[in-house]
């Protein structure tokens, strides 16, 4: 186990700032980290709940554009900690305190806090993302680093070759050394010894407060730059032969845990559908990883369906389904489906109604939203192209607040 | 010519600064508070600012960030009598930090150093 002094001496850093806008629109009002997923929970809960499970107990979230949701998930389910004992976790918008600039990038995030580990002085900082689906220890990476006399780890899983160009790949030596970095390439390299597979940044870094001050100190300086650790700041430090990958496996089987990033819709529905496989890879019923989300009182979910067939769905709280049929779907709280209603490959979000005889397929329906009884969402795609978003996958994405004519 | 921005409440010091300056060839300004120092950055662009850091009012680390953020580019030494500010986080964006002294060859030397990585930069 890692000696407690080395997680109460490290302060964790989400950067939660990110617009989303290839997942608009769902972005539409609310961050990327807090839009909902797999049911009752927000994408941040996935990244939150690692840190809690670590020990980590000292955390800033970083916010920017349409905190608010965020912000407001965050004080409802998020609360738990003691600041008297020192621990907590705080969002902090952009406070203009540095510069009179909203974040420029991912590292200007950084430099505009560093108020606050100038006050704080953890000996480390864990940066990570609020937009990843996945279960980490990150106390192992910050035993690595601690033990390699603080080398820069970058946290690292090996994707598929053809996956790799929506990521940062990582070039490394035989030592796991990184010797170069490459942002969404289109032709990506393979990890040595294994031509199928690259090594994708996860956006997961530790490093030493001093050198993360005087680096991001730096970057501030700099014109012609994003900002952003993965294009600007890693890339620089490569040279210095110190930044190393963490390649996170299963130790056990050695075999890659499941990790994605939520960037676009179509990641984002494939995601959320591999929760409904029968072995799931990421498996939200674990007892060992718990994850922690807020939810408001509801009543237990109700299925009123006689001689159903082949059901694979998560239902949550205060879902009411009437004699309809629901399958392989995910139904966040308070969704009611009437009857003869047909619901297959779909996400409904929170309080959506599906009126009687309806039919939706391969859809993602934002919270709220009536569906008129009879109509169809998912069928026709000359009628679904004229009214809605459709991914390349085929994807149908109902945002909140429209006003469906019935059928 | 290359033209420096002296901040500092010292009025005494900051003269014995411009008149070593200007002596090496420098056209020098001063001013005597942080606020005026951020106006001045603003209306006449200099090519480097001496910043102190204990002043009335503002000091010169707040300085410093409303400075960085308007003009990222402008060169910054930190001149203070104290070395205990060196630890602080928020110093670390100035380009150099030098401790006051009676022999202003620390200084002059940073002065050249600064000027001429920033001639590089460019």
């Amino acid at each position: 186990m890692t000696n407690p002094n080395l997680l109460d001496s490290t302060l964790t850093m989400i950067l939660a700032g990110g617009q989303g806008e290839r997942l608009y629109p769902l972005t539409r009002e609310v961050a990327k980290p807090a839009v909902p997923f797999g049911g009752i929970y927000r994408i941040i809960d996935f990244t939150l709940s690692n840190c809690i499970n670590s020990n980590l107990r000292k955390i800033y979230v970083l916010t920017q554009y349409k905190s608010s949701s965020l912000d407001r998930h965050l004080r409802r389910g998020w609360s738990f900690l003691h600041p008297e004992l020192g621990e907590y976790i705080y969002t902090i918008p952009p406070q203009q305190q540095v510069a009179d600039l909203w974040y420029r990038g991912t590292a200007d995030a950084i430099y505009q806090n560093i108020y606050t580990l100038e006050q704080e002085k953890p000996e480390r900082v864990l940066i990570l993302s609020g937009d990843h689906i996945y279960k980490m220890d990150y106390s192992r990476m910050i035993d690595s680093h601690v033990q390699s006399g603080a080398d820069l780890p970058v946290a690292c899983v090996e994707v598929p070759l053809a996956q790799a160009s929506h990521l940062g790949v990582m070039a490394v030596d035989e030592s796991s050394r990184i010797t170069g970095f490459q942002e969404k390439p289109e032709s990506p390299a393979p990890v040595p010894g294994n031509p199928d597979v690259a090594l994708a940044s996860m956006g997961i870094y530790v490093f030493s407060t001093s050198t993360l001050v005087r680096t991001v100190s730096e970057e501030a300086r700099r014109s012609q730059t994003r900002h952003d650790f993965g294009l600007n700041i890693i890339p620089r430090l490569v040279d210095s032969g110190k930044v190393f990958a963490y390649n996170l496996k299963d130790t056990n089987r050695n075999t890659t845990l499941y990790w994605r990033d939520i960037g676009r819709l179509g990641t984002y529905w494939e995601a959320n559908m591999d929760l409904l496989e029968k072995h799931p890879e990421f498996d939200l019923y674990d007892e060992s990883w718990p994850i922690r989300t807020f939810q408001v009182q509801r009543p237990p979910a109700r299925v009123r369906v006689e001689n159903a067939q082949s059901v694979r769905a998560i239902i949550s709280n205060g879902c009411d389904i009437d004699d309809a049929r629901v399958h392989h779907s995910i139904l966040s709280p308070g969704v009611t489906v009437q009857p003869d209603a047909s619901v297959t490959d779909s996400i409904l979000m929170e309080g959506v109604d599906v009126g009687a005889g309806a039919v939706v397929r391969k859809a993602i329906v934002d919270h709220d939203v009536v569906i008129p009884p009879n109509s169809r969402i998912g069928v026709d795609a000359r009628e679904d192209g004229q009214r809605f978003t459709i991914t390349p996958e085929g994807i149908v994405v109902v945002p909140s607040g429209i006003q469906l004519d019935g059928a | 010519m290359k033209r420096i921005l002296i901040a500092d409440d010292d009025k005494n010091l900051a003269e014995l600064y411009q008149q070593e300056l200007t002596d090496d060839g420098y056209q020098v300004e001063v001013v005597h508070d942080a606020r005026e120092a951020i106006r001045r950055v603003e209306s006449e662009l200099p090519d480097l600012l001496i910043l102190d850091i204990r002043m009335p009012g503002m000091d010169g680390i707040e300085a410093l960030n409303h400075i960085l953020g308007k003009n990222n580019r402008l060169p910054v030494i930190l001149n203070t009598a104290y070395s205990n500010y060196k630890d602080n986080f928020m110093t670390w964006s100035a380009n150099a930090y030098v401790v006051k002294s009676s022999d202003l060859t620390e200084l002059k030397t940073t002065i050249q150093d600064v000027l001429e990585r920033r001639e590089s930069d460019v």
